[in-house]
This record gives C-alpha cells, structure tokens and sequence, in this order.
C-alpha cells in the first residue's frame, strides 16, 4: 500500500493575539467560510479555548450586523 | 460597580453629527447614578451585513462606561425604546 502523506500543521493563526474581539471583523471574517459558516477547528488549527472565544465573538459580531449570519446551501 | 461596553445601531437616517449630542443624552443616567463614561466612540455610517428594520445601513457608536447593574440596565432599557436606535448590545469586556 502506498503510504499517505501527513498533511503537514500549520502553526496557530491567532498566535500573537491576546483578547479575541467581536469588533475585529477582519480577524473574525478569516475563521468563516464564504457563506458565513465558522470554520471547525480542524480546519483553523486554534486551541479549544480560542475557538469557543472565535465563536463567540463571531456570533456577537453576526448579532450587531458586523458578520453575515450563515447562508442557505451547502459549504 | 462594573465596566460596560455598550454598542449602538443607530438610524442612517439621522445625521452624523447629532449623534454624539443625542448619545449624550442617554448617559446622563449613568452620570446621575454615579456612574463615568469614559468613552463615547463614533464609528459613523457602516454598511450593514444584513437588513435591520429594513435599513441596509446603520450609523454605529461604541461606549465605554462603569457603572452599577441596574443603571446599565435602564440605560438599555431607554435605548432600546427609543426608535432611532436600531438595536444595542451591553457586553462586560473583563469578562468577554
């Protein structure tokens, strides 16, 4: 069998970045989808803290019109 | 006492430059109940992700204060019943 290749980690996006803000929407709108859908956390290689706080501050940010909320379909 | 970030959407179709006075307005429920407002900050006109009471856009205003619970309280409360503010969110930024 032929051995699969271990697709190599990226290092963490947010390192450097101390408090997650909803206001930031240009940091925010790089851990969503095109239609608006967070992004898990095996794609965006963030601990499990920064992703509850990128999930909450995307949805205060969706809440206050700053995000999209999800769009209808599939991805 | 507690700090408070309050964030406003106001109506695009007010003008810019009543906001300030008219936010103002608003906090001096804070003032009266001992509270500070340490910063009023206007973002100004801003396309909206999606409609708010039909409107595309929303004029947008960050405040910084510390006060009690109960008088961020009322101040959401008036603000909310006002209707030139389209919608508002009270966050603790110690503990968000």
């Amino acid at each position: 069998m032929k051995p699969r290749r271990t697709p190599r980690k990226k290092g963490n996006p947010l390192h450097g970045v101390g408090h997650i803000d909803y206001k930031d929407t240009d940091l925010l709108r790089t851990f969503i989808s095109d239609r608006g859908k967070i992004r898990s956390r095996r794609v965006t290689g963030v601990t499990i803290r920064q992703q509850r706080r990128l999930a909450r501050a995307i949805k205060n940010a969706r809440e206050m019109a700053l995000l999209p909320y999800a769009a209808p379909g599939r991805g | 006492m507690r700090r408070y970030e309050v964030m406003v959407i106001l109506d695009p179709s007010l003008d810019e430059r009543t906001v300030a006075p008219s936010l103002d307005q608003f906090l001096t429920v804070v003032r009266n109940d001992g509270g500070t407002v340490e910063k009023v900050d206007v973002w100004g006109r801003r396309r909206l992700s999606y409609d708010i009471a039909k409107k595309p856009e929303g004029i947008y205003a960050v405040i910084d204060l510390t006060a009690t619970p109960a008088t961020v309280k009322e101040l959401d409360r008036q603000m909310n019943l006002n209707e030139g503010i389209l919608r508002t969110k009270v966050l603790r930024p110690d503990v968000h």
